[in-house]
């Protein structure tokens, strides 16, 4: 085993640990992720299997396959992101409105 | 043509956020029309009620923290409603907007030929002292206008506009910040309202450049207009 190879499964060890504590409610979630980190730890442990399936796609290198599936990955996250952003700015803006409004509303009764 | 009747049912609204300086001469200048005013405070870091609270005719509204000034119109518009106003006028907190314009852009409302008027300051003479990046930005605004709602309208972003109760009921602001401008237009668009665009001036001052919105921003509303168009 190299010295890469070292500190990214522990980079993997370390986030799956993190998140196995967080999300113990969700089977679904649970599943996704061991799937995730077995991938990981697979294609960390033995790199040809990257290299001959990124030959079989065309792709010169194991490592160029696995950065350009990031990329396409990450976006995708950022775009689910920012659907929850929008989503909680939407919230926030509701309960700020109502809350707005009522105290305008007591402020007028208060008055007459 | 109208009479002060219909002007006690007009409610003005002015999202103001930090505009301490000035807040209180706009109302001031506003208070003679005899129209009701709603002030939002859109979570200034210091309130604006001491500014605009001299006047049992003035509604002030303030919101907790900042959400940005589409969602404070939103807010203004729902007050007014809920208090019965027949007409709605927004109006810019830092000045650039004359009290004069405000019976013209009415009129149509009254006289029940439109449902929503917008301002326009390239349909007036008198209103090339903006300043000339300004001038192109506003004038490329038309076009994204233009893609994103389908009406063509000679000012993209005027802050001065004058609705009716079908139309302030009909549109609902949901972008929270600048972006609400090309939001209303695609909805006046959308729900087929009666527009009129009526030439209004905008004052120029070394205050309300400085407040106003940068050159930049124009980029920022681009992208939240693509963002909104792609994702919802």
């Amino acid at each position: 085993m190299n010295g890469i190879q070292i500190v990214l499964i522990t980079a993997v060890i370390l986030v799956a640990i993190y998140f196995f504590v967080r999300l113990h409610n969700s089977i679904l979630d649970f599943l996704l992720l061991l799937a995730m980190v077995t991938a990981a730890l697979v294609f960390i442990f033995l790199p040809d299997i990257t290299n001959s399936i990124a030959h079989k796609l065309g792709v010169g290198r194991g490592a160029d396959l696995v950065f350009y599936l990031s990329i396409v990955i990450f976006w995708f996250v950022i775009i689910k992101l920012y659907i929850r952003i929008r989503k909680l700015e939407k919230i926030i803006t509701d309960v700020m409105r109502k809350d707005a409004l009522n105290e305008a509303g007591q402020q007028k009764t208060s008055q007459s | 043509m109208y009479n002060s009747d219909h002007l006690r049912k007009t409610f003005i609204i002015i999202p103001a956020f930090n505009e301490k300086a000035v807040i209180g001469r706009v109302v001031d200048d506003l208070l003679p029309l005899g129209c009701r005013i709603v002030v939002v405070d859109d979570g200034s870091p210091e309130e604006l009620r001491p500014q605009v609270a001299r006047h049992n005719e003035v509604f002030y509204i303030r919101h907790k923290v900042n959400l940005g000034q589409g969602a404070a119109l939103q807010t203004g518009i729902d007050f007014a409603l809920k208090q019965g106003a027949s007409w709605f006028v927004t109006f810019d907190a830092d000045g650039q907007h004359s009290v004069e314009d405000i019976p013209a852009i009415l009129t149509p409302l009254f006289m029940e030929q439109a449902d929503i008027v917008l301002a326009s300051r390239f349909l007036t003479k008198g209103s090339h002292n903006a300043p000339v990046i300004k001038q192109l930005i506003l004038k490329a605004g038309r076009w994204v206008n233009y893609i994103f709602t389908g009406l063509y309208l000679s000012d993209a972003h005027n802050g001065l506009r004058a609705m009716n109760r079908i139309a302030a009921n009909t549109i609902r602001i949901t972008e929270n910040r600048m972006a609400h401008a090309t939001e209303i237009v695609a909805q006046i668009k959308k729900h087929k309202l009666r527009y009129r665009e009526i030439g209004a001036n905008v004052l120029y001052t070394p205050y309300s450049k400085n407040k106003g919105q940068s050159s930049l921003n124009s980029l920022k509303i681009f992208f939240d207009l693509v963002l909104q168009k792609l994702f919802g």
